[in-house]
């Protein structure tokens, strides 16, 4: 998302600059060159008759404007969600401000639980908010899995310096097959 | 050295006060990534603009605003009236959004264009001379030190802000055993601070940012 809005930023100031300059260049151009029958550089002439002879309920308005409301729809959410998914931790002075990354945290959190006995893998989600531990057990684990899986994220959590401690989910699967 | 020789050189310059811890903590917030309100609020307002526009002219083209006003002509004969009565006043308001357009536009993509700013450090400004630090030279110093200490693989720093409240941008890559904690202390107590000491700075904002080296650790299946 973020690299969406970092393309289509300046591609979108440069595209309004383009229309300025010629709404510009055609009105100055139509005012100075009286009778202006063409125009300069956009044929604008033409537009005109055929917005004229075409009424709002004509069949492409509709269609245009279902997918201009669309485009908009589009940019808005754009730039809405394109903001930044950082992790704050407490810093130890009021200058410095400590920051780490979804993918660190989740990353810390799938080594911690990876590690621990009677985990055949895991997958982890994590945001600032909640942290989701998919833990796939072994045949022969027994079903405090899920309890000791959480207790382990609690205890890596309890460790790092959080501004802002998320909740932990748990799921625990049983993997078929010998160990 | 340099430095404290300038100072004790000119000692009824008065000492700046250090900024406001809550100024302070503003600047280190902005160091921690390039700003992308501008562009995002750009979207926002386009997006808005569009989706307006284009849903009232949908509601228009069916009818909901009354089944005559959706048969009249999109070029109305009306509106081409009345900027015909007024022509001096229609071109020159067509003129000014244009140039409004053109000056938006440009600032919008140069800003967003433009990398960002990495300011020297200006130690002492004098009247005749100043001694700045360059940019790269006082980061690659403290990335240096900050790689140096236990629990870190390594290090990366860049100045960001400007010349007048400049700020530090830090990357930390952690080590599989590092104590986050300890690493956040041992990185404010020594480096930062004698950063700031030997630089001669009354304040620097800082921002860490911290990431995890790539794990060394053999395969998980032994």
């Amino acid at each position: 998302m973020r690299v969406l809005l970092r393309v289509l930023a300046p591609l979108l100031g440069l595209a309004l600059a383009a229309v300025g300059v010629l709404l510009v260049i055609e009105v100055v151009a139509a005012w100075v060159r009286t009778p202006a029958t063409t125009g300069l550089l956009v044929p604008w002439p033409d537009w005109r008759a055929s917005l004229e002879a075409l009424t709002w309920a004509n069949t492409p308005v509709p269609a245009i404007a279902i997918g201009v409301a669309v485009l908009g729809l589009l940019l808005l959410l754009v730039g809405l969600l394109a903001r930044r998914h950082d992790i704050a931790l407490s810093s130890p002075a009021p200058e410095v401000t400590v920051t780490t990354s979804p993918r660190v945290l989740a990353r810390l959190v799938g080594r911690r639980v990876r590690a621990a006995d009677g985990v055949a893998a895991a997958s982890v989600t994590a945001t600032g908010r909640k942290v989701s531990v998919g833990a796939q057990a072994w045949n022969d684990a027994g079903p405090e899995l899920r309890g000791s899986v959480t207790s382990t994220v609690d205890e890596l959590l309890d460790e790092l310096p959080l501004a802002r401690r998320p909740r932990v989910a748990v799921t625990v699967q049983e993997r078929k097959g010998p160990r | 050295m340099t430095v404290s020789m300038d100072k004790s050189a000119s000692p009824e310059q008065p000492v700046e006060p250090p900024p406001a811890s809550g100024a302070l903590r503003r600047r280190s917030r902005s160091a921690v990534a390039r700003s992308s309100g501008g562009d995002r609020s750009l979207l926002v307002l386009l997006g808005l603009v569009l989706l307006a526009a284009g849903v009232l002219v949908a509601l228009l083209a069916y009818g909901v605003f009354g089944t005559a006003r959706a048969g009249r002509p999109l070029l109305d004969p009306v509106v081409v009236d009345l900027l015909r009565a007024q022509p001096l006043v229609a071109r020159l308001v067509a003129i000014a959004a244009g140039l409004l357009l053109l000056v938006l536009g440009l600032t919008r993509a140069a800003r967003s264009l433009r990398p960002e700013r990495k300011p020297d450090l200006v130690i002492d400004r004098g009247p005749t001379t100043a001694i700045t630090v360059s940019s790269s030279a006082a980061a690659d110093a403290l990335a240096a030190q900050a790689a140096e200490l236990p629990g870190v693989g390594r290090a990366r720093a860049r100045m960001v802000g400007t010349e007048d409240a400049p700020a530090l941008r830090v990357w930390v890559w952690l080590a599989d055993d590092a104590d986050v904690r300890d690493v956040l202390e041992k990185l404010h107590g020594q480096v930062l601070t004698s950063a700031r000491t030997s630089l001669g700075l009354v304040a620097l904002p800082v921002a860490v940012r911290l990431e995890l080296d790539q794990s060394t650790a053999g395969p998980r299946v032994a």
